[in-house]
């Protein structure tokens, strides 16, 4: 490797842990996101009950998880820029951080929460749901390319919104017309891992859309991050 | 007397360097407004090589806007900064990462402690380690410590020693001395010394007079 | 020399709208005189992606080539503008559906994809208000800008294929495709789109200028400021 890709990287991954060493003294990302998912999870579960829930079906449910998990993600993901502005220590960032580097870590570190969250929602989920899945490693792929498709759309607009007023609820406004075709993709792939359907072209559409907005991101991070 | 020298063999002689390794600093017609608020009206300066600037003004007059605009945190509505570093003019990228800069909403990372913040960014700016020991000494500051946890003097060092991690060349420095006690200002104001001394350029802001005995600063005054 | 143009683009819309609605024949399969709604609803819907297309083209000259404000004030117009004409299509495809299949909504890939543009129209204007310092406002709003360019052909034109999109299954009929286009009718449809094409840039030339007095009055300093 390149002299100076290694150095990208060492920023990068010195961003990565950074965060997980602050989020670990605080855990709030784990608190909210994790508290989020799970109650809002035991509402619908005790609003369908045993019968609701064999009614809705697996498409039904399929989109259910992915609410869970959007309403999740807007709930805790914003923060990771969001604080940096309120707290003032964006500033020590910028003059220190290489863009791109700084994008990646903040990137990587979401997509693990996202993915620690999908590792403690999903059985939970399918043992409430009573949903049985038919092509079980499918459903891992998609929710790993989902995941990191609503991490990598959701850290962008978090930059955006963090140098915003009213920070909290424009991210919603931001995100989500960034993020429902990813949506619908993701509904799409656990469907048909459910149901054992076929669907060539999913997954394909979908990593696209992943590549799509990672590198439209790194593209358009430099120009929000700085004046 | 020997056999004269053959051409191809001459070593040319040493002579003192035309053009020694500048650092300069220079600003003119800055123009920076907020909305409707005009805070910044054509603002005109430099410093090079040892140089050290005064700013100077009341409350509002644009003092730390000036110098949030020389660091390139703020992007002047009009105007033109130019910073050269070793025969080298910086872009704006590249200005914001060479720039040493101490201001009063510079923060850090409440739950770590002193050392995982300098080394954090000792990491970001590929510095060595050993950095970071030598400069908390300089300025006397307790590693073990968690930034969130410390006193607004012992977070005033911790900014100083954070501007200074990379040794840079530019010193842009707002309020420096704000918080800290009579040793602490002492040892800054050595550090500023210093730094001229070894031909590096500091724009300060300050509400009081600046005592550089070596280093007389010129003045840049901002109000009306 | 303006005046001529404006003219001819008055002149231009008339004979269009005579047309759709005298000279280009009645659809087959379609319920009495409905189909002469395609001849404002394609060219509505066409605009709004042109509108798309231009505020992300605007942003991108902004953000990469110069900060010249002219850029942000013709992408923010650009962005007004195209919520306008989303709203006309939708309306009208609304309007249309109700007529052919008895409901106003009908869950068709191309009437949510049109709602999504809305939304991420809706949400550009909404940043906008949002931030305070007027040259950080126009930076984030051109990134959202071209990230929603980025996303658009998803939206438009990845989602409408797939299948199982729809929640509820519903065999619709492609509303601008796969309809036999007889000659006339195509002549009228294009003669459509080119005037609200055109409608379009004129009104945006006037809107832009206007934002841009609004913007400079605004911007004059406080009296009294030393």
């Amino acid at each position: 490797m390149s002299q100076s890709a290694s150095i990208w990287l060492a920023e990068a991954v010195a961003v990565y842990l950074k965060e997980w060493r602050c989020e670990l003294r605080t855990r709030y990302a784990l608190n909210t996101l994790g508290l989020f998912a799970f109650t809002t999870l035991v509402v619908v579960s005790m609003s369908l009950g045993a019968e609701g829930v064999l009614a809705a079906g697996p498409s039904v449910l399929s989109v259910l998880l992915w609410i869970l998990l959007l309403f999740a993600v807007t709930a805790g993901l914003p923060r990771g820029f969001v604080h940096e502005e309120e707290t003032h220590t964006a500033t020590a960032l910028r003059l220190a951080a290489t863009p791109s580097a700084l994008f990646c870590g903040k990137l990587a570190y979401n997509a693990s929460v996202v993915f620690l969250l999908q590792l403690l929602l999903t059985p939970l989920f399918l043992i409430m749901m009573q949903l049985s899945v038919e092509k079980p490693l499918l459903l891992i792929w998609t929710l790993l390319a989902g995941g990191y498709g609503l991490a990598a759309g959701g850290t962008l607009v978090a930059a955006i919104i963090a140098q915003a007023r009213t920070a909290g609820t424009l991210f919603a406004v931001l995100a989500l017309p960034v993020l429902l075709p990813l949506l619908v993709m993701a509904i799409e792939l656990t469907e048909i891992a459910v149901l054992g359907k076929a669907g060539d072209m999913a997954m394909p559409r979908l990593l696209l859309y992943d590549g799509t907005v990672t590198v439209v991101s790194l593209m358009l991070f430099p120009a929000i991050w700085n004046p | 007397m020997g056999p004269p020298p053959h051409p191809a063999c001459t070593i040319p002689p040493v002579t003192a360097p035309t053009t020694p390794l500048r650092t300069q600093l220079r600003f003119s017609d800055l123009v920076r407004s907020f909305g409707r608020l005009p805070v910044l009206q054509g603002v005109t300066g430099a410093v090079q090589d040892g140089e050290a600037m005064l700013v100077t003004g009341r409350n509002g007059s644009g003092k730390s806007t000036l110098l949030k605009c020389l660091a390139g945190l703020l992007a002047p509505d009009a105007g033109k900064i130019e910073h050269h570093e070793a025969g080298q003019t910086l872009e704006p990228w590249a200005r914001r990462l060479a720039v040493g800069y101490v201001a009063p909403d510079l923060a850090f990372y409440e739950e770590l402690t002193v050392w995982e913040n300098l080394h954090f960014f000792a990491r970001m700016r590929r510095v060595p380690t050993d950095r970071i020991a030598e400069l908390l000494e300089r300025v006397d500051l307790t590693p073990k410590r968690a930034a969130g946890a410390l006193s607004s003097g012992m977070l005033q060092r911790l900014r100083w020693a954070w501007a200074l991690l990379h040794s840079p060349r530019v010193l842009l420095l707002d309020e420096p001395f704000q918080n800290l006690d009579e040793p602490g200002r002492r040892t800054t104001r050595d550090l500023i010394e210093e730094h001229l001394e070894d031909g590096g350029v500091a724009v300060v802001a300050n509400p009081r007079e600046l005592e550089l005995p070596h280093h007389e600063p010129k003045r840049l005054d901002l109000a009306g | 020399m303006k005046k001529l143009l404006a003219w001819i683009l008055w002149l231009w819309i008339a004979l269009m709208i005579v047309g759709a609605f005298a000279w280009a024949p009645l659809a087959q399969d379609f319920i009495g005189e409905s189909s002469r709604i395609l001849f404002f609803h394609v060219p509505m819907a066409w605009t709004a992606f042109v509108g798309f297309m231009a505020a992300g083209v605007w942003s991108a000259r902004y953000l990469w080539f110069g900060r010249n404000v002219r850029h942000d004030q013709a992408a923010h117009t650009a962005v007004s503008l195209g919520l306008v004409f989303c709203v006309l299509a939708t309306v009208s495809g609304a309007m249309w559906a109700k007529v052919m299949w008895g409901e106003y909504w009908n869950w068709d890939p191309r009437q949510l994809s049109i709602v999504m543009a809305m939304l991420f129209y809706m949400a550009y204007l909404t940043l906008r208000s949002a931030v305070a310092d007027p040259q950080t406002g126009r930076r984030l709003a051109a990134a959202y800008a071209l990230l929603g360019l980025a996303v658009a052909p998803f939206l438009f034109f990845v989602l409408p294929r797939m299948s199982g999109f729809t929640l509820h299954p519903e065999p619709v009929l492609n509303q601008s495709g796969k309809i036999e286009v007889e000659e006339r009718m195509l002549t009228v449809l294009i003669a459509g789109a080119v005037g609200f094409t055109a409608l379009f840039f004129w009104v945006h030339n006037l809107g832009r200028r206007l934002l841009s007095l609004s913007e400079r009055a605004a911007a004059r300093p406080i009296a009294g400021e030393s």
